[in-house]
């Protein structure tokens, strides 16, 4: 119950009219920020820092985690209406939520995404509300064979589901693992595969290949069948999105399943990336048969979007109580936590409750702010849909570029995102799945720096990833989830065949 | 004119396939062993490497032996032709945008695509794109401090 | 009150001095360009200068901040030389401008780049877990020798500086150790903590969360005198009750890293001077005072012939480790 008296203190700190306000603007910079690509929350945030030296620390994390809140939601925008995620998180929403709105139901997909990520987000917060000192003693007991497991796990998860070409999807995840290995390695200290091209040292940016492959990649798909988009013809209700809120309770089993595994992937190192995919594997294995995914299923929707923002609220606990910043974000935060005079630590929430609580108060309000400002603007973003494609194309194009060059001001960078471009168009036209390649991108290089000090501390032994009761059991969960469905597949085949035999 | 889609399958798993070769080639000089303390630097990208140059390998060879003397068609002339008149000034953006920054190229490439093939008004579109650098220009460099890539018109007007 | 009217004569000294050097000043924003990525040490180095100087305005120009962190901070450099002469671009790194180029073949060199001011060290200290079997660094020495190359020394990136120290260690006590690179700072130290590693030598900053949790100790520290009285961080003991490491018996007497500020190579004098001047206002301002004391570093101004002579020390007695450890390239 002690948690719950400090959390009521930290109320009385977060609710004043000022820190309101602050959530408020911080989150509409945060959207903005979001919806562009390029702009990204990393980059908002540590814009932001210099003007909080002045601030009162509660004030002034309120506004930094508003923000990131606010650019959370931004990032699905984009993901939705035009395929491009804003947000290295929010590539999963893609895989439904685009297909959704072209099938015209744009308020419906848009309505799915943030109302999903609301609740995400406040049963992350409800988990560090309530499990704060438990959960930050269990992510103590992650060495490098337990990091291994839980990316591992993530792949597994993900990849464990069969596809229509097997062939493809190993292609696509090789390009991926091949793409994650260029540039700087940490643990040799060597540069990989630059192949003397300077821009390359620190590797293939993530978030070029993502606009180039899903961004122009769909463009490209788009055109070639007329200067249009594709069946986009929505009208605008505002009853939509109440039919959209009522529809909810449906997806009950999708949201607690995408909450707990969004929870344990930000308690865990994974972060929100690894577990908005997780969550859309695991919810197209485990869900209902309906309609498939990949062609605007709702469910596809709300896993990675729930995932996503339990796992960005629950990274905030390392965070504060480790000192470990599983996002880039919370990396800029952290650095301005220190900056402000404060140590993140286990002893941060004994010293500076007022501090710790009232963010945690905030994070309870903001993202309720965050919730009905981002469905205030579905409306807006909609209407977009609806520009002349021979207007709003070009400007998605330019948008794209402008994002790829501000990932290092590189103009290599524009040649790749053509490059890509390209590559994605060919992909999707001749069914290779991207995903697979996206995935083995996010995690590829974590993962195998992980192995390799595993690797370092074991002096070689792959013993190491069953040497304890915890890695032990998340290698053979994610071992189980890549084989059951292989297994039940090749029986179901048997029976078929067997009934098919009977039959004859 | 038209292009199969059989031709496309096998040349996409052709160049994954060189791509895999490159790969594995270039993880050569950096040690490909297994050491003492685990990995060497290439061990992860020359095995990655190939594997990817034998699946796309299999992947031509399988197409050949399956899909043969399949006409699905991969491409129309007609979508072919939609389809340049689209990348084609995308490329040029991007080789405008090296010598004049992005301010200019994505104000030249709005109003190009605008006027020729949505067939506006060109004053309009020139507004189009005027109207969008500047827009940019407020949004990035000015609200977001984050430059974009400048050109030899901004140095003129002194904006850096 | 006090603050303000500390503020006001520092601003009235500025003015005064302003005058005496300023014969050439930036004519366009000027660009930050920091050696690591968002949140890291330099990032808030980088960052609190510029607060610090739009606060005071200490430059009419404005001031933009850009990451530029791959390859260890190599990017940076290369950048720099790529816009040689160019005197809007400041270069903000550690000791990495001029280690990086012995260790990996870089496009660049540190030639490229000519040194501004170094305005605080970070240092290093050995750190083990609160309730390890070691009393004192001798012990813990004493343990590795005992058994060689089992002891995991956890640090942050790989023949960057902590690998350096390690093996400095290595090569001055006969010990020998299990050296794992992490990705940062931050997580070697929750890795200690969590007893994954055994040690590590991290910076102050770094560790001083799990410190004062009481789940990490430190052993001794890498300076020639110990740090500067502090608080009790956990029981009774502050910084200033750790022994230097030379105290306790490793012949190390100074391991530090400078945090530096850069201009590309071919600026000229008076753009040289102009920033110095900048740098040196700004690490006397109470701001720069308390960034330092929040961040555990010694605050210390460094330029023109003691920082070259200071960068000289640090490169010559580097490459000697590099050397022994056959890390050099080329």
């Amino acid at each position: 119950m002690g948690n719950f008296g400090l959390l009521m203190e930290g109320f009385q700190v977060a609710i004043t009219p000022m820190h309101i306000g602050i959530m408020v603007v911080g989150v509409m910079l945060g959207l903005i920020v979001g919806v562009l690509p390029g702009l990204g929350a990393p980059n908002g945030v540590s814009l932001l820092i210099p003007l909080t030296f002045t601030m009162d620390p509660v004030s002034a994390i309120i506004l930094l985690a508003s923000m990131y809140w606010g650019a959370l939601f931004g990032g699905s925008t984009t993901s939705i209406l035009f395929n491009i995620p804003g947000e290295p998180s929010s590539v999963a929403t893609t895989f439904d939520g685009y297909p959704m709105a072209q099938k015209g139901q744009t308020t419906r997909a848009l309505t799915l995404a943030f109302m999903s990520a609301g609740i995400g987000a406040l049963v992350g917060v409800v988990v560090i509300t309530l499990l704060s000192t438990w959960a930050a003693e269990f992510a103590l007991r992650f060495g490098a064979p337990e990091y291994f497991s839980v990316y591992f796990l993530a792949f597994c998860a993900f990849i464990g589901m069969g596809s229509s070409a097997p062939l493809k999807t190993i292609i696509s995840l090789l390009v991926g693992l091949a793409l994650s290995t260029v540039g700087m390695d940490t643990i040799t200290g060597t540069l990989r595969l630059t192949f003397g091209v300077n821009e390359l040292m620190g590797g293939v940016s993530f978030l070029v290949v993502v606009i180039g492959l899903f961004g122009i990649g769909e463009l490209l798909m788009t055109v070639q069948d007329g200067l249009r988009f594709r069946g986009v013809t929505s009208r605008i209700d505002l009853r939509d999105v109440f039919r959209t809120i009522a529809e909810l309770p449906r997806y009950w089993a999708t949201l607690l399943r995408s909450s707990a595994i969004g929870t344990w992937m930000g308690i865990t190192p994974g972060g929100p990336t690894a577990a908005s995919f997780m969550s859309y594997g695991v919810a197209r294995q485990w869900s209902r048969p309906g309609e498939p995914f990949g062609k605007g299923r709702p469910e596809g929707i709300v896993a990675p979007e729930t995932a996503d923002h339990s796992a960005g609220t629950c990274a905030m606990l390392p965070m504060l109580a480790l000192g470990v910043p599983s996002s880039a974000t919370a990396a800029v935060m952290m650095g301005g936590l220190m900056i402000w005079g404060l140590t993140p630590g286990p002893m941060l929430f004994a010293t500076k409750p007022d501090f710790v609580w009232g963010l945690i108060a905030s994070m309870y309000i903001s993202n309720i702010v965050a919730v009905v400002l981002v469905m205030a603007t579905v409306p807006m973003f909609a209407a977009l849909l609806r520009i002349p494609f021979a207007i709003i194309g070009p400007v998605i194009v330019a948008i794209c570029f402008v994002g790829a060059y501000t990932v290092s001001s590189a103009t290599f960078d524009l040649w790749l995102v053509l490059l890509f471009g390209v590559i994605g168009y060919l992909f999707s036209k001749l069914n290779y799945p991207l995903a697979p390649l996206v995935l083995a991108m996010v995690l590829g290089h974590k993962a195998e720096n992980a192995f390799h000090q595993s690797m370092i501390l074991s002096d070689g032994s792959l013993g190491v990833f069953w040497s304890n009761p915890l890695v032990g059991s998340i290698m053979t969960l994610a071992l189980i989830l890549v084989l059951v469905p292989q297994l039940s597949r090749l029986v179901s085949k048997f029976r078929s065949r067997g009934t098919l035999r009977s039959a004859q | 004119m038209v292009i199969k889609r059989i031709h496309m399958e096998i040349l996409v798993a052709c160049l994954t396939a060189i791509a895999g070769v490159v790969v594995a080639g270039g993880s050569l000089e950096l040690g490909v062993g297994w050491t003492d303390s685990g990995p060497d630097a290439g061990y992860f990208p020359f095995y990655v490497g190939l594997l990817l140059a034998a699946a796309g390998f299999a992947n031509a060879v399988w197409t050949v032996i399956v899909h043969r003397g399949e006409a699905e068609v991969f491409l129309e002339q007609e979508q072919a032709m939609r389809l340049l008149g689209f990348f084609l000034p995308m490329v040029a953006f991007v080789a405008v945008t090296l010598v004049l920054g992005l301010y200019v190229g994505a104000a030249l490439y709005l109003f190009y695509v605008a006027w020729r093939q949505g067939k506006y008004n060109p004053l309009w579109a020139a507004a189009l794109g005027i109207s969008f650098a500047v827009f940019l220009f407020v949004v990035f460099d000015v609200l977001f401090k984050v430059p974009l890539l400048k050109g030899p018109l901004e140095a003129f007007l002194k904006i850096y | 009150m006090k603050k303000t009217s500390i503020v006001l004569a520092l601003a009235a000294t500025l003015l005064l001095s302003a005058g005496a050097f300023a014969q050439w000043a930036p004519e366009r924003p000027v660009e930050f360009i920091v050696a690591s990525g968002a949140g890291g040490g330099t990032d808030n180095f980088a960052r609190t200068i510029q607060s610090i100087i739009a606060q005071h305005d200490l430059m009419d120009q404005s001031v933009v901040v850009l990451n530029k962190g791959a390859g260890s901070g190599a990017e940076a450099f290369v950048y720099a030389k790529g816009n040689a002469g160019d005197p809007h671009k400041l270069i903000f790194g550690t000791n990495n401008v001029y280690l990086l180029p012995h260790v990996a073949k870089m496009a660049y060199t540190s030639e490229d780049l000519v040194p501004v001011a170094a305005l605080a060290l970070d240092e290093f200290l050995i750190w083990v877990k609160a309730d390890a079997p070691y009393a004192d660094a001798a012990a813990f020495i004493e343990a590795a020798k005992a058994s060689p190359g089992s002891i995991p020394f956890g640090g942050s990136q790989s023949k960057d500086t902590d690998e350096t120290l390690v093996a400095l260690v290595e090569q001055k006590t006969g010990a020998e150790f299990k050296y794992v690179p992490f990705n940062g700072g931050g997580e070697v130290g929750v890795q200690l903590a969590g007893g994954h590693i055994a040690a590590n030598v991290n910076n102050p900053n770094e560790n001083l969360g799990q410190w004062q949790a009481g789940a990490i100790k430190p052993l001794c520290v890498f300076s020639d005198e110990r740090m500067a009285e502090s608080e009790p961080i956990h029981g009774d003991m502050g910084w200033h009750d750790i022994p230097t490491c030379a105290e306790s018996g490793i012949d190390i007497s100074a391991y530090q890293m400078p945090r530096t500020v850069w201009l590309p190579a071919g600026v000229s004098d008076e753009q040289l001077a102009f920033y110095v001047d900048v740098m040196e206002k700004v690490s006397q301002t109470p701001e720069w005072q308390e960034y330092v004391a929040n961040t555990s570093q010694t605050g210390r101004f460094l330029a023109g012939d003691d920082l070259a002579s200071f960068i000289d020390n640090s490169e010559t007695s580097t490459v000697e480790v590099f050397k022994a450890e056959g890390w050099t390239a080329q």
